[in-house]
């Protein structure tokens, strides 16, 4: 693993290199996907000074929990974001999918590798930037554990966010065009395939991107950060339940992914 | 003694769900390929070409069969098997589109763990076979497509693969580029030993480079033999085109009239009843002629009866 680890780390630098021969548009990827994470920021931000507090938690502590989930998100897309669905279909349609197949390296690590995304980046960094605004205000004094714990939760949240876009690519393998029994038992044919999918897939998105990681392994982490006693006294220990529950969703995405694969019939041109 | 054969297929079959129904892309096909072969694997669009040579690279799993290329089950040991064989798909590109063109030769050795030294060696002499020199440093989005393909090859057989698939790998090629094709995969196999499959639907491609020529119809092989066996069993009709002095009618024995145009007048006689000299006899006995010729029969032609099932088994 350690000498393929070289071979995954070219076909990285080979995938900014490529970007970066265009290095405007690389600088303009960066910096909008950093904007982006400040204007939901500052949404959240107006929104809840509008509260004053929810549920007890303070804007700034609640911002905390979000930078989290940015940060994470960012991780995971730097890697991920080539796993989305419309990625992976292009990547079959194209039958480039076909030649990664035929290459000596893992399917996985080929395609992560060669589509880094280094927009997400920007994604990650101004949420790094605001974690530390939002504790700052929220007046917590970073202590080595604390900033631990805090390392926990994006590196949880992201392993989850990895997992869940893995699984979906394991299922666009076969979804995607070549075999369309399986999106008319799914998705109930053409018509239902063309319209409600799109509502119902950034629902599904929103529990996947933002409810479930921040739910398993944002939340309790964050306590520890905040400083701040759960709900009824949840045992402090709980933060560490969420390395096992991130690793359960990354083995189910890496089988879903795998079985994705083996259905894997390509197009038919 | 037979050496072990590089390729092992045997009722093979694979099947696709579609929206109008299963299609049986391959429907059971069986054939060995020994090494140093240069196979021709032929038939109309659609007939299952690719689906094979997919199945023969680990692409995909076949639904029913069995395959084995170097030993090896291809689906099973895809990463192990990649490293001794090579793969081109005409269409597509395994080289990095945005990068120039030696960049994409440095990561191939790197993926297929050549030493440096024998990366250099191999690719100086690649760059001559297939005058590289001047595209290294281009951009491979910007090169032509010919340009693109015999850069395709050489990335491709850098690793010094043992089977070498090519699936179309002369479609939408010019003739120049074509030949420079076709010089250097003849080379490939007859100084390497590279066995070849090579998947086209240009028959020139085939007559030209292959000892052997398979034909799959509808997923099934309806002919594997060497193009001589091919001509001398199906090819028994010639025929003599004659330019007549006068717009007049031909009657001659032995010989069927196939055509007429102007005063241009095609002949089909059969290579077996009557020869080409006796025929020409029997015609300037009767006619006064201005021009003819002899054609044999043609390898397309053949063919193009085979797929419509009109030539004799
Ligand atoms: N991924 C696929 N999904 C559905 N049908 C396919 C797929 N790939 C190939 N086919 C069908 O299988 C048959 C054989 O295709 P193919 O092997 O590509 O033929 P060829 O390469 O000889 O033109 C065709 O009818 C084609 O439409
Ligand atoms: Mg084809």
């Amino acid at each position: 693993m350690a000498e393929h680890a070289g071979v995954y780390l070219r076909l990285a630098a080979a995938s900014v290199r490529a970007t970066a021969r265009r290095p405007a548009y690389l600088v303009v990827r960066f910096l909008s996907a950093g904007m982006i994470v400040g204007i939901e920021v500052a949404g959240v931000v107006l929104m809840l000074d509008r509260f004053g507090s929810i549920g007890g938690w303070r804007p700034a502590e609640v911002v905390v929990l979000f930078g989290l989930a940015f940060t994470a998100q960012g991780l995971a897309l730097v890697f991920g974001d080539t796993l989305e669905a419309d990625k992976v279909s292009e990547l079959v349609r194209r039958g480039t999918f076909d030649q990664v197949l035929t290459r000596p390296t893992s399917p996985l690590g080929w395609v992560v590798a060669s589509y880094v995304d280094t927009r997400f980046v920007g994604r990650m960094l101004a949420g790094a930037v605001t974690v530390a605004w939002a504790a700052d205000r929220a007046g917590v004094a970073w202590t080595p554990g604390r900033a631990g714990l805090a390392a926990l939760a994006v590196a949880c949240a992201a392993t989850i966010i990895f997992g869940v876009l893995l699984a979906a690519a394991g299922f666009t393998f076969v979804t995607v065009q070549g075999s369309e029994a399986v999106n008319v038992l799914i998705y109930g044919g053409q018509y239902l395939a063309s319209y409600p999918m799109q509502i119902y897939g950034s629902a599904l998105r929103f529990v996947f991107v933002w409810v479930i990681p921040i739910g398993l392994a944002i939340y309790v982490p964050a306590l520890g950060v905040l400083g701040r006693q759960g709900p009824a006294g949840l045992p402090g220990w709980l933060a560490w339940l969420s390395a096992p529950v991130a690793g359960a969703f990354a083995a189910l995405g890496g089988l879903a992914w795998r079985a994705g694969i083996r259905h894997y019939v390509g197009t038919g041109s | 003694m037979n050496p072990h054969p590089v390729i092992e297929v045997e009722g093979l079959r694979k099947r696709f769900r579609t929206r109008r129904g299963p299609v049986e892309a391959v429907a059971g096909i069986d054939f060995r390929v020994q090494p140093g072969e240069f196979v021709g694997y032929a038939g109309p669009n659609g007939a299952g070409k690719s689906t094979t040579v997919k199945m023969m690279s680990g692409i995909l799993l076949p639904s029913a069969g069995r395959v084995e290329v170097c030993g090896m089950v291809p689906y099973r040991e895809r990463k192990r098997l990649a490293r001794r064989m090579g793969v081109v798909f005409g269409q597509r590109t395994q080289l990095w589109w945005d990068l120039p063109l030696e960049e994409s030769f440095e990561l191939v050795g790197h993926l297929y763990r050549i030493p440096p030294a024998e990366r250099a060696a191999r690719l100086a002499r690649l760059e001559e076979v297939l005058a590289l020199g001047p595209l290294l440093a281009v951009p491979v989005r910007s090169l032509s497509l010919g340009q693109r393909m015999r850069a395709e090859l050489a990335a491709a057989v850098l690793p010094a693969p043992e089977v070498l698939f090519l699936d179309e790998p002369t479609i939408g090629l010019d003739v120049e580029a074509k030949a420079a094709v076709r010089d250097f995969l003849r080379e490939l196999n007859r100084d390497q030993g590279t066995t070849v499959i090579l998947t086209t639907h240009d028959l020139d491609d085939i007559t030209r480079l292959c000892s052997r020529l398979m034909i799959i119809d509808h997923g099934r092989l309806i002919y594997d033999g060497t193009v001589e066996a091919l001509r001398t069993a199906y090819g028994t009709t010639r025929v003599l085109v004659v330019d007549l002095a006068e717009d007049e009618p031909v009657q001659v024995q032995g010989a069927v009239l196939a055509r007429a145009e102007g005063r241009r007048r095609w002949l089909e006689f059969a290579r077996d009843e009557v020869s080409a000299a006796e025929l020409i006899a029997r015609l300037l006995a009767g006619h006064e002629v201005a021009d003819l010729t002899l054609e044999e029969p043609d390898i397309e032609d053949i063919v193009r009866r085979i797929y419509r099932g009109e030539a004799p088994p």
